[in-house]
């Protein structure tokens, strides 16, 4: 693994905090901090139950547990990418490059990376149900520009590609900046959406929408 | 274009992602998740709070009382209003009575309240949007009336009869 430096924001103060943005993330390291985040998740599971929070609105990825799945993980061929601030992983990334080619009519059948996995820590989770804030943010926003990154570095100029979960879209769309391919019936009806080039370059240099 | 890797963000740029993000319910991405048979199956978890969500806006939308959508679809106020708080599941019946009341298919209604599986890929489609988009607020908004004539679009489209 190697590691460079990064910021993301304490929420606490909103203070910009150092953090290290980690290369080499393996799929089998995903059951490794699930042990970590998955007590957490247990614990929002509780509060929501508690606070007779609808199940529609509990977060999507709540009950994913990665460390279930650790024989499956080892046979994944992907390459990962990790933020650690304070000692722990503030959030994973998964990406597979070659595997996938672009679906957007600009850059049809050009090579992308694909975004198999993103997810911040469930402590980062800000649910106003039930009164919690999240201890870092931007950690998403980290995470997604280093996708580019690796697609320039492939020579993919920017290209990626994911599904986002519901609750997710908005973020790829609006804030992001990516544009919506449409529903994938092979992935349960989950949105998929790519990123241009320029859209790369315009979140790469400036951000999503102030 | 031949552009380089970016260099690591600036504050700028963190502050103004970061208030971006406050704004988005999540950032999860799910293909791996869905390989790994780890998204949540069907929607039986949610139904009685996607049932109420609907029945509540629909009846609203109508400008009717508990009473009046009661006596109506000749149902109990009291198995109503247990509907609508999503503390309980419809019978059969209920659906039936308020399927008609509501112009919309049995079969579907069924679905949407967890009696009945969902195989229609659209209406698990359009019942996951219209969760995501309604709020049990005390008023009907423009963005849900919208959510609720989206889904009752795909509720009576292709009716089944029943």
């Amino acid at each position: 693994m190697s590691s460079s430096p990064v910021v993301v924001i304490r929420r606490a103060d909103n203070a910009v905090v150092q953090a290290e943005l980690i290369d080499g993330v393996q799929p089998r390291d995903l059951g490794l901090i699930e042990r970590v985040w998955t007590p957490v998740r247990a614990q929002i599971l509780a509060k929501l139950r508690a606070a007779s929070v609808a199940p529609v609105d509990w977060p999507q990825s709540l009950r994913w547990d990665w460390s279930r799945k650790e024989g499956e993980l080892k046979l994944l061929e992907a390459g990962g990418f990790g933020v650690i601030c304070d000692g722990d992983w503030q959030g994973v990334m998964l990406t597979k490059s070659a595997s996938h080619v672009a679906l957007l009519a600009s850059q049809r059948s050009k090579p992308l990376v694909y975004v198999d996995y993103v997810e911040t820590a469930p402590w980062n989770w800000p649910i106003a149900a039930i009164g919690e804030q999240g201890r870092y943010r931007g950690v998403g926003s980290v995470l997604i520009r280093e996708a580019m990154n690796e697609s320039i570095r492939q020579g993919f100029k920017g290209r990626i590609g994911l599904h986002a979960l519901p609750q997710a879209e908005r973020f790829y769309d609006s804030v992001c900046g990516l544009t919506e391919i449409g529903r994938d019936p092979n992935k349960q009806n989950l949105l998929y959406f790519e990123c241009s080039p320029e859209a790369a370059e315009k979140f790469l240099d400036e951000g999503g929408e102030s | 274009m031949n552009r380089k890797t970016a260099a690591p963000p600036t504050e700028r740029w963190i502050r103004r992602m970061a208030d971006a993000e406050d704004g988005c319910a999540s950032i999860a991405v799910g293909g791996l998740a869905y390989d790994l048979g780890m998204l949540t199956p069907g929607n039986h978890e949610n139904a009685p709070w996607v049932f109420a969500r609907l029945l509540t806006l629909a009846r609203r939308r109508r400008e009717m009382t508990i009473d009046a959508l009661a006596k109506e679809a000749d149902v109990d106020v009291a198995e109503l209003l247990a509907l609508e708080n999503g503390d309980v599941t419809p019978t059969p019946r209920t659906v039936y009575q308020l399927a008609q009341v509501l112009g919309v298919s049995t079969s579907k209604l069924l679905a949407v309240a967890g009696l009945a599986d969902v195989e229609d890929e659209s209406l698990k489609e359009a019942t996951l949007r219209f969760a995501a988009r309604s709020e049990p607020t005390t008023k009907l908004s423009k963005p849900e009336r919208d959510a609720l004539e989206e889904f009752v679009k795909v509720l009576v489209e292709k009716s089944d009869g029943g």
